[in-house]
């Protein structure tokens, strides 16, 4: 079956990797895809709060066997959550994965070092424009290593939903009652309605700009099947008819039909605009074991890996390297369907960056009140 | 105790409401196992997220469950702290059902009612105010020690509240007639007390290791670089659970069907050796 | 309970013990490991979780700017109260599920299944809740969705023309998967307590005339009460704090105000969040103070 194939060539590809790794460091073939054997660099194990999709066990082995560094990888969901935590923890944390405009928020607490991203040789690999995003620069250096990236998109069914819908507005419409999913996420929910309501800057709304998004809400509460913990579970009830419109990252519709044997999707990028994210390693201030992200992050942003990771978990990441590898590899239309290579598409105007807002917790607030009994 | 003869239905109403009961009993044991065998036949779904509809059969995620590293070592943290936590509540909880009940403690009400506030708060609320608390004033590193302090701290109202219970109908002559043959208060409480309120023990100790096993809020806040099953379940929010999760659920849960079916045939034998010394 | 005490004290106590100061430290040293717990952990946490209570959260950092504000919104907002009240509702109602199943479960356990067996079927009871929460909520969304276990056996079986959505996200999931997560706790507690009485005297009751259920509830209520009022508290009281289940079959409908709550949390309002568990908490702790003194859990047995 196509979907066993998939594993499989992945798992193939993978071997062929970690050879193509190994043996490129043994040989010193190519470049910046070269994997450095730093003989007297630092080795240990360090701490790393991160997204269980930013890395991969085989990845983190052979990172291990090159230059013995490896990262005890802790998982978290939502950027507040990572945020108290490294408030209490400090330095006993090394690295922490953080989206868009928390990165700055991190800095501003003391909580995270900037750091001279031109000094790492693989981030030649990155696309220019995510060495130069300015809310991540500061005087003393970049905030993060950039990774992923994704806008928030509707998802449908064009069996049942018609015609083709252009804005949020469809999310609300009585025809699809019960038919509708989306994140349980009431900051990014009530984002959503903002924009409909027509705010732009959505994490920080006017009273006015709320009251509007909350009464949206009101409207889209009646529609909704449920509100989602997990993605997957949106991919799951789209796939059995059970949903017909979500929000969801790009790719949702490619898991949908070729893994779990769903109806084709569409999507659309409302035109009111939209939410989207783009995270970034950030290396905690005075961590234990600080020492060591740089040289991790110098492996582990090998294109290689980097193009393993998009093959295994799909979504666009920004490490041009790796759209070479997958060129390549002959994965370029899959690359392309996730706008791999159009990393610029972030900058979209009409698109509003995860923030920690000012209006967070007024819209948790609205949330509530829409949603409480 | 009273003997199976002594049990023994004495009329045909009698009769049906025991056949009545007997299929309630099974059908209970139905519904409980009902989103088990639903739960592992997902382990077998070749689609990679754990839900209907089945696209096909496959072990893949067996054999990925096994030799997926975090994840091993996710499920080794979790049954050991679990163990632990379900062994130290027990005792702690155990310990402290003697002076609420038997006096000794002072407001036994007040001290009752305060033992349960650690199950009305929600779990978030506990797992960052205990993360606040031992690291601003107790200066701890966390680590999977941490994760034991903070279970215990809803694990072992359970305990006590249970064992308190089960003290309180305990009928008191019995230790004095104890005493009045002798008996210093320790052999009391090994002979006589313990054993008659051993079922609240276990119940104790089984509904902890239930709490623990799957305790995920509490542990995400108070775990140091380790890794447990829950937190490994439940923060894969962006990509979602896959059914390596339902493969290695169901290694666990053969494991201990196994270990119980084990352990009731060593009951079995040790019974029959002492059969003098029960009850 | 003190009249107890004094009694076992009065016992003839061969130990020869010192001083009575003495004595009652000795008697409270065994609940020593506990109140460090309890009294330490718990209490310094909650206390922080008190203080912060009455501050705000300024961008996500919290700032000692006392205020009340963070409760009056619980009663100005009528969302919340409403919330809560949905909840004890439902609380309410799973605790009855629960004992209505796990009365007549753990009484046919303890009655007419022989000792070993009984383990064992606690153990089989409780094993499959060691495997994870998430993984059987999944499994119910499997068995009561729109294409799941149930509406299929509906459907082959003639008894509905097509799917219903009935079943799952919303109120009706939420309670049946509740019952279902809460049954163990229920049951174990019951059976602690079930295990000590003497069915003996049943059948003596009705020899001497009673029926059936008269000698139920004049016999059996009364002596497993403690074990009774140990399930209520084991059921309601967790419920009160629940959001798992609600987020995963609740649907948008069936929100509970743990959910609520939570969202604060989440979204890394701790002062708000902070606010309202107090409310809720001091809530059912008022609740519990009333209902311990109404049902005075007394000895029956050792009154003599």
């Amino acid at each position: 079956m196509a979907m066993i194939d998939k594993r499989l060539s992945r798992r193939r590809f993978l071997q062929a990797s970690a050879a193509a790794s190994a043996a490129a460091a043994l040989s010193g073939l190519g470049s910046a895809s070269r994997l450095v054997v730093a003989q007297d660099g630092p080795t240990g194990t360090f701490n790393w709060l991160t997204w269980a999709d930013h890395f991969y066990d085989e990845q983190l082995d052979a990172i291990d066997t090159a230059v013995g560094i490896r990262p005890n990888a802790t998982f978290f969901s939502d950027n507040a959550e990572a945020f108290v935590q490294l408030q209490e923890v400090g330095g006993q944390l090394d690295m922490v994965s953080g989206d868009a405009l928390w990165v700055p928020r991190y800095y501003e607490e003391g909580l995270i070092a900037p750091f001279d991203i031109n000094s790492l040789e693989v981030s030649k690999n990155l696309y220019s424009v995510a060495r130069e995003f300015p809310w991540w620069t500061v005087p003393d250096g970049y905030l993060g290593f950039p990774f992923g990236w994704s806008p928030v998109q509707i998802y449908y069914n064009p069996e049942f939903v018609t015609p083709d819908p252009d804005s949020w507005e469809v999310m609300l419409d009585p025809k699809y009652q019960g038919r509708v999913v989306t994140e349980n996420q009431p900051v990014e929910v009530i984002a959503y309605m903002g924009k409909l309501a027509g705010a732009k800057d959505v994490y920080n709304m006017t009273d006015e700009e709320l009251a509007a998004a909350k009464a949206n809400l009101a409207q889209l509460v009646p529609n909704l099947l449920k509100f989602t913990d997990q993605a997957q579970e949106t991919w799951a009830l789209l796939a059995s008819g059970e949903a017909w419109l979500a929000t969801a990252n790009l790719g949702a519709d490619l898991v949908v039909r070729d893994e779990l044997g769903g109806p084709e999707l569409k999507r659309i990028m409302p035109k009111e605009g939209t939410v989207a994210w783009m995270d970034a390693e950030m290396m905690v201030d005075g961590g234990q074991n600080q020492e060591l992200v740089l040289p991790f992050l110098e492996q582990s942003n090998q294109p290689e890996y980097i193009a393993e990771n998009f093959l295994r978990y799909g979504r666009p990441l920004f490490n041009e390297g790796a759209y070479k590898v997958l060129v390549e590899m002959g994965e370029q239309d899959r690359a392309d369907r996730f706008l791999f290579n159009e990393p610029e598409a972030i900058l979209d105007p009409n698109l509003t960056l995860k923030a920690p807002g000012l209006s967070t917790e007024a819209a948790i607030n609205a949330f509530n009140e829409v949603v409480g009994a | 105790m009273v003997g199976p003869l002594e049990t023994m239905p004495v009329s045909p109403h009698a009769r049906l409401v025991r056949r009545a009961l007997w299929l309630l009993a099974g059908a209970i044991l139905v519904f409980l196992y009902l989103p088990i065998a639903v739960m592992i036949v997902l382990s077998f779904n070749e689609s990679r997220v754990v839900g209907l509809p089945l696209t096909g059969l496959t072990l893949d995620w067996y054999e990925q469950a096994l030799t997926n590293r975090l994840l091993l070592e996710a499920v080794r943290n979790s049954v050991i702290v679990s163990l632990i936590v379900a062994l130290l509540a027990t005792i702690i909880g155990t310990m402290a059902a003697f002076p609420l009940v038997r006096g000794g403690m002072p407001f036994p009400g007040a001290t009752r009612v305060f033992a349960t506030m650690p199950i009305m708060f929600p779990g978030m609320l506990l797992g960052i105010a205990i993360l606040i608390f031992m690291r601003r004033v107790l200066d701890l590193d966390l680590s999977l020690l941490t994760v034991i302090a903070g279970h215990l701290v809803f694990t072992t109202p359970f305990v006590i509240l249970i064992v308190a219970a089960r003290l309180q109908s305990l009928d008191t002559r019995l230790e004095w007639a104890a005493a009045d043959l002798g008996a210093a208060p320790r052999k009391t409480i090994r002979h006589i007390i313990l054993p008659l309120i051993w079922p609240a023990i276990l119940a104790g100790g089984l509904i902890s290791v239930t709490l623990s096993i799957d305790e995920f809020i509490i542990t995400f806040f108070t775990v140091g670089p380790q890794m447990t099953l829950p937190i490994y379940i439940y923060t894969q929010i962006k990509f979602g659970v896959t059914p390596e999760v339902n493969a290695i659920a169901t290694i666990l849960l053969a494991a201990m069907l196994v270990l119980l079916v084990l352990g009731a045939f060593v009951l079995t034998a040790r019974r029959r050796v002492e059969r003098g010394g029960e009850h | 309970m003190t009249e107890l005490a004094s009694r076992s004290e009065s016992a003839p106590a061969t130990d020869g013990q010192g001083s009575g100061r003495g004595r009652a430290i000795g008697r409270l040293l065994p609940a020593l490991p506990a109140f460090l717990v309890l009294g330490v952990l718990f209490l310094g946490a909650m206390a922080f979780a008190l203080v912060f209570s009455f501050w705000k959260t300024e961008n996500f950092v919290l700032v000692a700017d006392w205020n009340v504000d963070n409760y009056a919104k619980f009663f100005t907002v009528p969302a919340y109260v409403r919330t809560f009240g949905k909840t004890l509702l439902m609380a309410a109602l799973v605790t009855l599920g629960c004992l209505a199943l796990a009365l007549p479960f753990t009484y046919f356990l303890v009655r007419y299944v022989s000792r070993r067996w009984q383990r064992i079927i606690l153990l089989a009871v409780i094993i499959p809740f060691w495997t994870s929460y998430l993984l059987r909520v999944y499994a119910w969304q499997a068995i009561l969705g729109e294409k799941g276990v149930l509406n299929l056996v509906l459907e082959t079986s003639g008894l509905i023309s097509e799917p219903s959505r009935l079943f799952v996200y919303n109120d009706f999931g939420v309670f049946i998967v509740l019952v279902y997560v809460y049954f163990p706790f229920a049951a174990l507690a019951l059976y602690a307590s079930l295990d000590r009485f003497d069915f003996s005297q049943l059948t003596a009751a009705q020899d001497l005339g009673a029926r059936p259920d008269q000698a139920l509830r004049h016999i059996l209520i009364p002596q497993i009460r403690p074990g009774i009022i140990t399930a209520c508290i084991f059921v309601f009281v967790p419920i009160i704090g629940e959001y798992l289940t609600p987020t995963l079959v609740g649907g948008a409908q069936g929100v509970l105000i743990g959910n609520l709550v939570v969202n604060f949390f989440r979204g890394a309002q701790i002062a708000q969040g902070a606010a309202f568990a107090m409310i809720i908490a001091l809530f059912v702790t008022v609740v519990l103070v009333v209902f311990r003194r109404h049902l005075q859990v007394e000895d029956v047995v050792a009154r003599g």
